[in-house]
């Protein structure tokens, strides 16, 4: 089969941060340095860059290669030609979640950062709206009564709504992800025993992003650990906000030592020292993985550092008794937390945390069907 | 079995030392070189025989000049190494006692000796002591030889005036050697006019041209003949008597002029490949050039417009085929009308594509430009940086191999507007897949070929190679010298060389070529043949043996005032082949120092019956 190049690919790569893809001249030093592409037989980073040099975006959108990498930068470190490879990587995994989203948000916020703060701002604005005008009334008496200025069923049906669409919008984008990387109809074609038997796989790769910590040898040590704190941080809040809000957002004060305090600590601590240790090391660029930072980098860190620091705020202003405090700062908390969400869960670096696992899983379903198939034709062969 | 004896030759007695070398161990430790000294001062005509731990040092030449006076020695054997080493040292020594050097011989008893049988000693020994029995009785036929000496016309023809010449000329005309640079167009420069800014510098090609040039024309030693061509030569090193044709003097008329030259450069320089018609759709698609006709077409081009413009066509995209004409395969590649493919690699092409690859793009930004090579050859200082920037200016690179040659079609569906090449190749880089290019313009990026100079091939007796350039004798120890004495290359004539390299060959050729203008006449060793007038017949069968015109001719003499044919021998061309010597029916021809009666008596010496020898064998 013969395949005609499109010139524009690694044009339109640029608005995704891959600025330096020309510079590669494809000797492959960067797939033999990289520990991830060794253990998947992968050819990885420098396929990817060879994609997109000859624009053959079709089996760019296929690949799943982009999520098996963890931005170690070893692979930048080692090229010959400064070509940056990892960033490429990283390009890629912003290029194909903008194809994934069927909207175009994705792939409007990548290309414009004004647009991606200005639809942030709307939505914040909105939030504050809302309580503007909806609010309960305000106590300003011993113990806040929070609850009474927004109540529980109230938020958590908010919470609920938002859940729901925002799901909605990521899980059609990631049915995209399955449908565009199992070859669309052949997908059908693959046993669902297969399909079943890969989902530990997911949930494994979720928890635990093992793979991060097989890479490279200019990482951090602690990074993984960091990433694995945020991580536990992030779904906690999810559990707690989500799930668990009428046990969270109470009035009672319990003691420090009560799960609810506690919990919601750690939650905060594990989103808060990450998310701020990486805005640092943004800054002074000290990790391969933060030299290069797109805007949304930027958002994403602000936004979930800021969530974080906000909703401490409220609990320290609620227990030590400071009612028109609390329920200021709450209104803030859901004004930056909310529109973080919209923005980032299905459109922008958030959705990684659903995308890595479940290439993760994709690539185990393609194996095993693979193996399958050769099997099946092996049988023919010798029938 | 023979005997040496010497009593049938009339000559007196000769008195001749043998020195056997220890080699530090090289040879005693297999030889046993006391036993051969021992032997040697038996064989008839040696007077003194010696070991030495190294003859060639001080102490071991000068025991052999002063024996040579102590002793009255006449001849002198030494028993060491290969005479490749050390064959002149020993002259030089025997010279310093006050002989002739050529009352010398050399035995080579280490590589033909102690080294080739290490595990043999005794047999090793009664090999040395035979090799030296063979050179004593080849040296009492020996007669004192002097080194031909000819007459050197101080005055040099440089042959082609592209820069390689031009270099030779400028050179040499330094060094206060008149020089004739004959130059076949109307143009001094050679290729460099076809250029625009070449690679590593981007310097215009002019500018290299027009400084060569002021160097040439203050030079009044310079004397540049264009539109002329050599059309004969005859003699030898220092005196060759060449024959120019062209439009000399104010007329314009064509005449021909007669001079002497003492030592010639070839500097013809090359030809670009032209492909077949048909090849890559050249001829058959106007939008497939060579890269001569790019380079040209470049230069002519408006920048200001942002287009490029070929015959009234606006190019949007470009390609550029490395290796067109060069790293062909048998098999794959179509052989020339000599039956032979351009197997070897120009070198030059490479970085000439990137060159121009690179200033397309960056002229003419919204261009796409595509680059198909085998290998990127970017071999030379500041090379590898076009590579470099070409990429980074957004030429796409692929990469076929030497048997799939790319296929070029003519795009169907074609309109106007529409890229009219459609390339298919199995691209490398991306893991062997087939893959197509819609172009507009396809660059062959053509190598080099030999130039047409079968005359001056003949004429000459220009060594030819396996690739059609001519070929140097050694392509490191001795890489501007050609087999034919007094003739050397400069530049691309030799094989495919960029500027910078042609320029140091041109160099080199013209500090060769000053070297043998140092003395006033011209030394050869005398091995040449030598016409017994009393014995030849005139048959003249030597005449058409030998293969070196003009080395041996009948001449009509006067014998007892009789006017007859005999040979006569040129030493400035015989080569010493010795070819007439074996078809002579006389045996009225010899070679000096290697005459017919020596080689009878180095036979006699290897075979001679040595008591000694037999009882070191048994
Ligand atoms: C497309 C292309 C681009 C190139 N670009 C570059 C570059 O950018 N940089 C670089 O370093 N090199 C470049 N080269 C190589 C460069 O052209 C050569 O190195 C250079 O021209 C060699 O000079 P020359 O004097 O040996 O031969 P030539 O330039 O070929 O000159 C030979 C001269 O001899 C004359 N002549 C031939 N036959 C006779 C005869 N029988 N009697 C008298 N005169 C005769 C010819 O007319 C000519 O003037 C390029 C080569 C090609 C093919
Ligand atoms: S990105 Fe760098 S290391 Fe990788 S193939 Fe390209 S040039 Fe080589
Ligand atoms: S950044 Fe690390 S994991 Fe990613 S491709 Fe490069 S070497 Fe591999
Ligand atoms: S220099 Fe390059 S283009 Fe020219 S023959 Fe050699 S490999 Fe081919
Ligand atoms: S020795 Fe060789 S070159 Fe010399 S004249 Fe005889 S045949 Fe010719």
């Amino acid at each position: 089969m013969t395949t005609q190049l499109h010139k524009t690919l690694h044009e339109e790569m640029h608005f995704f941060g891959g600025k330096d893809v020309d510079l590669c001249m494809n000797c492959g030093t960067c797939t033999v340095i990289c520990p991830l592409a060794r253990d998947e037989g992968g050819t990885f980073p420098r396929r990817i860059i060879r994609l997109i040099q000859t624009g053959q975006k079709r089996l760019l959108v296929k690949s799943l290669d982009p999520w098996m990498c963890y931005y170690c930068g070893d692979c930048s470190e080692n090229c010959p030609r400064q070509a940056n490879p990892a960033e490429t990587m990283m390009a890629s995994r912003r290029y194909l979640t903008s194809q994934y989203d069927w909207t175009g948000l994705a792939r409007l916020f990548y290309k414009s950062a004004m647009m991606e703060i200005l639809t942030i701002v709307l939505v914040g604005l909105f939030v504050t709206g809302l309580f503007v005008w909806f609010h309960g009334p305000m106590v300003l008496s011993f113990p806040v009564q929070l609850n009474t200025f927004a109540p529980v069923k109230w938020v958590e049906l908010g919470d609920w709504i938002m859940a729901g669409t925002l799901s909605f919008f990521l899980l059609t984008n990631a049915a995209r992800m399955v449908w565009n990387t199992l070859g669309g109809k052949q997908m059908f074609g693959i046993s669902s025993l297969i399909y079943f038997k890969a989902v530990p796989v997911f949930f494994d790769h979720m928890f635990t992003q093992r793979r991060s910590r097989q890479c490279g040898s200019t990482r951090s040590r602690s990074f993984w650990l960091k990433h694995l704190l945020l991580v536990s941080g992030y779904l906690s809040m999810l559990v707690l906000v989500l799930i668990l809000l009428r046990w969270f957002q109470t009035d009672r004060i319990y003691p420090i030592y009560n799960p609810q305090r506690l919990w919601g600590y750690y939650a905060t601590l594990a989103l808060l020292y990450p998310t701020g240790a990486f805005l640092i090391s943004r800054w002074r660029r000290k990790e391969p993985i933060h030299f290069f930072s797109e805007a949304s980098d930027w958002i994403f860190l602000v936004m979930l550092f800021l969530t974080a620091l906000t909703g401490i705020m409220v609990s320290l202003a609620r227990v030590n008794g400071f009612p028109m405090t609390t329920y200021v700062i709450y209104v803030i908390h859901l004004s930056i937390a909310v529109p973080m969400l919209v923005v980032e869960v299905p459109f922008s670096k958030w959705s990684h945390l659903l995308y890595r696992p479940l290439a993760m899983y994709l690539v185990s379903v393609k194996k095993a069907a693979a193996a399958v198939s050769l099997k099946t034709q092996t049988e023919a062969a010798t029938a | 079995m023979n005997t040496i004896n010497n009593s049938q030759h009339d000559h007196q007695e000769p008195r001749i030392g043998v020195y056997i070398c220890r080699c530090g161990g090289n040879i005693s430790d297999v030889v046993d070189v006391d036993r051969v000294a021992e032997v040697s001062r038996h064989i008839p005509g040696v007077v003194v025989a010696k070991v030495h731990t190294f003859c060639c040092s001080d102490p071991g030449q000068n025991t052999i000049s002063q024996d040579i006076q102590a002793e009255k020695l006449d001849r002198v054997v030494v028993a060491s190494c290969s005479p490749f080493l050390h064959e002149l040292t020993f002259r030089g020594a025997v010279q310093r006692g006050g002989l002739n050097p050529y009352l010398y011989e050399h035995a080579n008893i280490r590589e033909q000796g102690s080294w080739a049988h290490k595990h043999d000693p005794a047999g090793a020994t009664a090999k040395s002591i035979r090799m030296i029995a063979a050179a004593v009785g080849k040296l009492q036929y020996s007669t004192p030889l002097d080194q031909i000496r000819l007459p050197n016309h101080r005055k040099a023809l440089v042959i082609g005036g592209g820069v390689a010449g031009m270099k030779v000329a400028a050179d040499l005309a330094r060094r206060g050697i008149p020089v004739l640079l004959v130059e076949s167009s109307g143009r001094l420069g050679g290729r460099l006019n076809q250029w625009n800014r070449v690679f590593p510098t981007d310097t215009p090609a002019g500018q290299l041209v027009t400084k060569l040039l002021a160097q040439l024309d203050a030079n009044p030693l310079v004397e540049i003949l264009l539109n002329c061509k050599v059309t004969a030569v005859t003699g030898f090193v220092g005196s060759f008597q060449v024959t120019i044709e062209g439009p000399l003097g104010p007329s314009g008329a064509m005449t021909s002029t007669q001079t002497t030259i003492g030592a010639i450069v070839m500097a013809t320089g090359f030809k670009p490949y032209v492909p077949d018609d048909g090849e890559f759709l050249y001829k058959k698609d106007p939008g497939v050039v060579t890269m001569p006709e790019f380079i040209d077409l470049m230069r002519g081009q408006q920048t200001d417009t942002g287009e490029l413009v070929y015959k009234g066509r606006t190019i949007r995209s470009v390609a550029f085929l490395h290796c067109v004409g060069s790293r062909q395969i048998d098999g794959v590649h179509t052989p020339r009308a000599d039956g032979k493919i351009n197997t070897y690699c120009s070198r030059v092409c490479c970085t000439t594509t990137l060159q121009q690859a690179l200033a397309a793009k960056e002229r003419f930004p919204s261009l796409q430009v595509y680059d198909l090579h085998q290998d990127i050859r970017t071999y030379g200082r500041g090379h590898e940086d076009y590579y470099v920037r070409a990429g980074k200016a957004g030429v796409v690179f692929f990469r076929y191999h030497g048997d799939e040659i790319p296929r070029v079609a003519l795009a169907d569906g074609k309109r106007p507007a529409e890229p009219s090449l459609h390339i298919t190749f199995k691209d490398y880089l991306t893991w062997g897949e087939e893959l197509t290019l819609d172009v507009d313009m396809l660059v062959l990026a053509v190598g080099l070929m030999a130039g047409d100079i079968p005359d001056l091939i003949n004429m000459f007796k220009l060594p030819v190679g396996e690739d059609r350039f001519i070929q140097e004798i050694h392509p490191k120890l001795r890489p501007v010298e050609i087999s034919v004495n007094g003739v050397l290359l400069a530049g691309t004539v030799q094989g495919p060389m960029n500027i910078e390299e042609t320029l140091n060959a041109a160099g080199a050729a013209a500090v060769k070529a000053s070297a043998m203008f140092l003395k006033d006449v011209v030394e050869l060793n005398p091995y040449v043949a030598q016409v017994e007038t009393d014995l030849c017949q005139g048959s003249g069968a030597c005449v058409t043996q030998c293969e070196y015109d003009g080395a041996i001719v009948m001449v009509e003499t006067q014998v007892n005032g009789k006017t007859v044919r005999q040979a006569k021998v040129n030493p400035g061309l015989c080569v010493g082949c010795g070819a007439c010597v074996a078809v002579c029916p006389t045996r009225a021809i010899n070679l000096n120092g290697w005459r017919l009666d020596q080689y009878d008596a180095m036979v006699d010496g290897l075979t001679a019956d040595i008591p000694a020898v037999a009882a070191a064998t048994s």
